[in-house]
């Protein structure tokens, strides 16, 4: 017995120095190939040359979010810019941790915030519910000096989410849309035109779903995802100011017009408008129903639009110059301005507040590197995400079908609103993630629905103040 | 004829249930080497069209499965081995030594242990380690591996002590053993069997270990292979071949060294337990 | 010479070790929740000292309460479901001699994987369009199953998933018992004309009750500890159809900074798993021969 239980151990290391050996080798062989797209940057000499015996070496933690395929050109923007601030920071080596976008919102970043080791920089949304609690909490690191520093600190066109007390404790690396893409093949296939009211959207539905196609390529089991539609259609029945109203508790989750907007999508699930088990399918999932044409349209965020470019490793390339965008339709009798569209700058990065005199260092090139004309600029034309900076006009063009009929979509509109969860706290997210999911799944009616998340809503309110 | 069907059935049902247990495994093998989705969709248990092996490269780059691997390897195996030594010690000490009543008290302090479903203790454990100081690095999966471990070894190491003849002790001691060397030379020997069923008891429940990795570690360099393994599918969810390739990476290994090593697995898992 | 059994240097370095690892992650995190269960603590702010206030909110949370009906059913499902199937094949694999190997081999192979790993893999089985189950259903002109995507489904998906893990480890559990069973018992009564299955019924199945019991105890054991293929396969969906009391408990401590009430869940959570014990003991374990340590 003994021998063997000698075997068994001694094998398993064996085993293990075989791949500690291996895992060396790997991350020699794989870092120049990971660094290989770097065309601008090779003009300026690296500062750690110059003077090797001063550099100390430091590692400096990122969350990111530009995890898959989906998000390579973020990624490759990302990359560009550490390379920059790790070239003007001696020392610095910025060490990534890619994170899935809701697991990194929901899951580890707030357990993280809780036990006090969040990353050096790591992507934050804004709102009472993310970057605005972790502000409060003194969690996260007060950017206005350095914005000061920089100079740019009017160049943002809002930043207000990541705002408290006057102070900025993040910075929104683009702005972003929600709309509808479709499929324009499909679309003249079966002789539908793009709606302009709800009454054609509707039509429309009902023509593809007849000739057995999904109208709405859908993805629930993050209930995020099913959230961007509704939270449109919100602003459709209930006006442009319902989420503001919503946010400062003026406005009820339950009035009529807001149960409405829940009920046209009750109605719509009912009716299978949207992908069949979509409570089981998740958010790639959804763009895969819309890319491989089993779905003829997509509500989704205009960082989407990069997804359908036709070079590269667009992970919808297949549907290249067959993709068309709309705002949401007007509903007849709806509340407010019909042509205004979502408009968030939500999203972006947030600092620890506990770092060192290095890791500021790093964090400031950071900034530096990543706030500028330039990447704000890049970001648009390779990746679709609209500037969350001021940037000159001139510049925002963009040869892209997808792209311009996104900044078609948005001229026309006068009014914007935001999404819902930048105002609400995290436990009336919480609330309404659940009851749509439940309102999916035939277990609550629209009406219910909407009844439990205003007493959740009044709970928080009331003990906030 | 009826003799004949008499043997066959059980086999039949039986190799209805390996088909079970395998075709999960063909179908990921298939997948990883074919293309596109689409021909993983068309034929889920088809033979791929033509082999295509870039995803292997692919799935290498993106996932550090390597690394994950070698993190779960020495973490399980580190813990697994500390875990089984301190508790052999202690029920030593607890069931041969002559501290009877403290012993007693002991033993049932420990025994509370087993009443505590594994896992409920998470939030404080977390807030534990966070006190400690250890979060995101590999002491917050150790301590918590070994200790978690402590009262099931404890017991089932002191049931195999206990049934170690006295004579045998007596004999040792009179030779000149002092109380350490008696354990080391005489009693760990004895009850290797229970050791290496509580190793390989422990070994698994580590290596499978996902709750605790997922929330004490952030590093990507630090995951264990489950964490690891859940970020990159939830990185190439769609990409069916790549996934796949990420599950033959991280099971190929399990399987090869299970292959060498099922009969002792096997046996050591059984030797120790079914005594008792 | 027979004091160097009383030395209490030595006994105390034997068991100091393992008795402050095993106070530090049970005992003190025990105190640590029922300490913070009484307060509203976000770990973010100072706690706030509330009473029994987070006890009456779990007995009223519907949701809590679902999850402890899932981890009933995971129960139930592996007492009355696993169980009888694994020792059916426990006794088919002992009563071949060709191919045995091959047969106790094969379906312990699942249970040295990841859990997660396996979660991933049936995740794939289980995909609404692309996956084997719906592309046979497909076969036969049946409707697809949204497998995890229905709430209907979701829970029984993942209790087969389970199943397909676990019943390998404890078949070859059961299986080295009767395999270790004196050969002459089942011999002397094929010769008294016994079929296989009185056999089995009559002899084997009585003589190797104990393992069995051990099994029962270690399914329900694991059915109260169930977390990570929740996780990893539905994380607690769709509409919390597949929450468990460990994964909900997890989220509301994590995810919705509800620390102070995860840790009122988790005293009720062990609270419960003292119960089922207590039930276990009083309504089982005494019938059969006590296992004593």
């Amino acid at each position: 017995m003994k021998r063997k239980l000698i075997l068994v151990i001694s094998a398993m290391l064996l085993f293990s120095t075989i791949l500690a050996a291996c895992g060396g080798t790997d991350k020699s062989a794989s870092s120049p190939s990971s660094s290989a797209p770097a065309p601008s940057f090779s003009a300026s000499p690296s500062p750690s040359e110059s003077e090797p015996a001063k550099a100390e070496k430091f590692d400096i933690s990122l969350r990111h979010i530009q995890v898959g395929q989906a998000q390579q050109f973020r990624k490759a923007i990302l990359d560009e810019v550490v390379k920059r601030a790790e070239a003007e920071v001696p020392g610095a080596n910025f060490e990534y941790d890619a994170v899935e976008d809701s697991v990194n919102r929901w899951t580890k970043l707030p357990a993280e915030m809780a036990a006090g080791n969040p990353p050096k920089i790591f992507d934050l949304f804004g709102g009472p519910g993310d970057g605005q609690k972790y502000a409060k909490a003194g969690k996260l690191l007060d950017l206005t000096p350095i914005l000061d520093e920089l100079g740019i600190k009017d160049k943002f066109t809002d930043f207000s989410t990541f705002v408290i007390d006057g102070k900025v404790y993040g910075l929104p690396i683009g702005a972003s849309s929600e709309g509808l893409f479709y499929n324009t093949e499909i679309f003249t296939q079966y002789g539908i035109n793009p709606p302009k009211t709800l009454e054609e959207l509707e039509a429309a539905a009902e023509t593809l779903k007849k000739n057995g196609i999904t109208p709405f390529a859908m993805g629930s089991s993050a209930a995020w995802v099913p959230l961007m539609m509704v939270n449109t259609m919100m602003a459709r029945y209930a006006g442009p100011d319902i989420q503001a109203g919503l946010g400062n508790g003026t406005r009820k989750w339950n009035e009529p017009e807001v149960v409405a907007a829940f009920a046209k999508y009750e109605e719509w699930v009912k009716k299978g408008y949207f992908t069949k088990g979509e409570l089981g399918i998740d958010y790639a999932g959804q763009t895969d129903q819309f890319i491989t044409g089993k779905a003829g349209m997509l509500f989704d965020g205009t960082w989407r639009a990069s997804s359908f470019k036709a070079d590269g490793d667009a992970i919808g390339k297949a549907l290249a110059g067959k993709v068309g965008y709309i705002a949401f339709p007007s509903v007849t009798g709806g509340k407010g301005d019909q042509t205004a569209v979502n408009y968030n700058q939500n999203n972006g990065y947030g600092f620890s507040a506990d770092v060192n005199g290095n890791e500021l260092k790093a964090i400031k090139a950071f900034i530096k590197n990543m706030y500028t004309d330039e990447f704000q600029i890049r970001g648009f034309k390779e990746d679709g995400v609209l500037p969350s900076m001021k940037v000159p006009a001139d510049q925002l063009t963009s040869d892209d079908p997808v792209i311009s009929k996104i900044l078609e979509a948005n001229k026309a509109a006068t009014t914007v609103f935001p999404h819902f969860d930048s105002l609400v706290v995290s436990k009336v997210n919480g609330e309404v993630e659940k009851q749509i999911q439940l309102l999916i799944a035939s277990k609550a009616t629209a009406q219910q629905v909407t009844d439990a998340i205003q007493k959740v809503s009044e709970a928080e309110l009331a003990a906030a103040k | 004829m009826p003799a004949a069907i008499r043997k066959t059935v059980p086999h039949v049902i039986l190799l209805a249930y390996v088909a079970v247990i395998l075709i999960p495994f063909v179908i990921v093998v298939f997948s990883s080497l074919k293309e596109s989705n689409a021909e993983v969709a068309a034929h889920p248990l088809g033979f791929p069209k033509e082999l295509f092996f870039d995803n292997y490269v692919k799935a290498w780059k993106q996932a550090k499965i390597n690394v994950y691997f070698f993190n779960s390897l020495y973490i399980s195996l580190s813990a697994s081995v500390a875990g089984v030594l301190l508790a052999a010690a202690t029920a030593f000490a607890l069931t041969r030594m002559k501290f009877a009543r403290t012993s007693k008290w002991i033993y049932q302090f420990v025994l509370i242990g087993m009443l505590i479903p594994g896992n409920v203790l998470f939030i404080s454990q977390y807030i534990l380690i966070k006190d400690l100081h250890l979060l995101d690095s590999p002491w917050a999966l150790l301590l918590p591996y070994t200790a978690g471990a402590i009262p099931f070894s404890v017991l089932l190491i002191s049931a195999f002590m206990r049934s170690v003849p006295a004579e045998l002790e007596e004999a040792a001691i009179v030779d000149g053993l002092s109380s350490p060397g008696l354990f080391f030379r005489i009693i760990l020997p004895l009850t290797l069997p229970a050791l290496v069923t509580v190793f390989i008891i422990n070994y698994l429940g580590n290596w499978n270990e996902y709750l605790l990795s997922n929330f004490f570690i952030s590093t990507d360099r630090l995951k264990t292979l489950p964490t690891g393994m859940v970020g990159f599918r939830d990185a190439y969810q769609t990409n069916y071949p790549l996934i796949c390739t990420g599950i033959v990476f991280s099971v190929l290994p399990v399987l090869v060294l299970y292959a060498f090593l099922q009969q002792k697995i096997i046996e050591g898992l059984t030797a120790g337990s079914v005594k008792g | 010479m027979k004091n160097t059994m009383k030395n209490p240097a030595v006994y105390w370095a034997f068991v100091l070790p393992s008795l402050a690892l095993y106070f530090l992650f049970f005992i003190y995190t025990l105190l640590t929740s029922v300490g913070y269960g009484f307060t509203d603590w976000n770990a973010l702010e100072p706690a706030r000292y509330t009473g029994l206030a987070n006890f009456r909110q779990a007995f009223a949370d519907s949701d809590f309460w679902v999850a402890v009906k899932n981890n009933l059913y995971f129960i139930l499902f592996s007492v009355f479901l696993q169980v009888p199937l694994i020792l059916f094949f426990s006794l088919l694999i002992s009563g071949v001699k060709r191919l045995q190997g091959l047969y106790k081999t094969t379906v312990f192979m699942p249970s040295i994987l990841s859990t997660s790993i396996i979660g991933i893999l049936w995740g794939f089985l289980y995909h609404p369009n692309d996956g084997l189950f719906n592309k046979v259903l497909e076969l036969f002109g049946a409707e697809p199953i949204m497998w995890l995507g229905d709430t209907k489904w979701a829970m029984v998906s993942i209790l087969i998933t389970n199943a397909w893990q676990w019943m390998g480890f404890y078949i070859v559990l059961i299986l080295a018992a009767i395999i270790s069973l004196p050969k002459e018992i089942n011999e002397a009564a094929a010769i008294d004309g016994a079929s296989g299955f009185q056999r089995a019924a009559r002899i084997t199945v009585p003589l190797i009750m104990p393992i069995i019991s051990v099994v029962i105890m270690l399914s329900i054991a694991g059915a109260m500890r169930v977390v990570d293929i929740v996780l990893v396969m539905t994380n607690g969906g769709p509409a919390g159809a597949t929450e468990v009391m460990a994964s909900y408990m997890v989220n509301q401590g994590t995810r919705y900074g509800e620390y102070g009430y995860a840790m009122a869940l988790s005293i009720l959570i062990f609270a419960i798993a003292l119960l089922l014990t207590a039930l276990y003991q009083i309504t089982f374990a005494r019938k059969i021969e006590r296992i004593d340590y």
